[in-house]
């Protein structure tokens, strides 16, 4: 049972990396058409960058446990350039009369978010998974 | 008649074994006192789990953690209960085997 734990442990860290990577995703689209943060240049498009991490567990310390969780890195901002738009009667227009809108590309991000909740799910059929075949163990007694 | 009890406590927490074994002839105190701390070992970690949910639930109604993670506190802290509850049906079976016994 400690290396199921230290399983789940695992797929709770990929829960938690995942998670980000759907909010991330969800507020690039809310900002797609921000064109002005607290720093009043318009928002620009973030991404997640995750990485490999060892779980802690009284296993792992024993090397018994192969378990290898996941952890978001970084979360880092999308240099490419701002969209710009004809439009003179934004306030947030230069004096050509062009607005600077965030580098999102909405379907994108769809995409990119579907694909963060698939693999959400993905981690909760696996921690399903573990606590089945714990319980299964623990039938043994009966 | 030892032996299954010894292999049983082994198994499940490993530290009630000797008493067992040594204490055929006058099996109740010696084995109760076995039983009581292997029982009380399972109970203060049901009760370590179960605080980790607590803590785990009231962090994600008050928004620093998540659902999955309060899900799965709870989950262990179950599982560890229904070890506890199995691991008490054998050591009572065990110990009653032993009253039943006749010399």
């Amino acid at each position: 049972m400690p290396t199921l734990t230290a399983a789940l442990n695992a797929s709770a860290s990929a829960l938690d990396a995942h998670r980000a990577r759907i909010e991330v995703a969800v507020s690039n689209i809310a900002n797609a058409e921000s064109t002005r943060g607290p720093d009043g240049q318009p928002y620009r498009r973030r991404d997640v960058v995750l990485s490999s991490a060892p779980v802690e567990t009284f296993d792992s310390a024993f090397g018994r446990a192969n378990a290898v969780g996941v952890q978001v890195a970084d979360v880092v901002e999308d240099q490419t350039p701002s969209r710009t738009r004809y439009e003179p009667a934004h306030p947030d227009a230069d004096k050509d009369g062009f607005v600077s809108l965030p580098n999102v590309d909405v379907p994108e991000e769809v995409v990119d978010m579907l694909g963060a909740a698939r693999a959400y799910q993905a981690n909760l059929q696996a921690v399903g998974l573990i606590q089945d075949t714990i319980k299964r163990a623990l039938e043994l007694g009966k | 008649m030892t032996m299954p009890i010894g292999s049983i406590t082994t198994g499940s927490t490993g530290a009630a074994a000797g008493a067992v074994r040594s204490s055929t002839k006058d099996a109740a105190p010696g084995a109760a006192g076995a039983f009581g701390d292997s029982l009380n070992t399972l109970l203060a970690s049901v009760d370590e789990s179960a605080g980790s949910a607590n803590s785990a639930v009231s962090n994600m109604m008050d928004g620093t953690g998540d659902v999955h993670q309060a899900m799965i506190a709870l989950q262990k802290a179950e599982t560890s209960l229904q070890l506890t509850v199995q691991v008490r049906n054998k050591l009572v079976q065990a110990y009653q085997d032993v009253m039943r016994m006749s010399i």
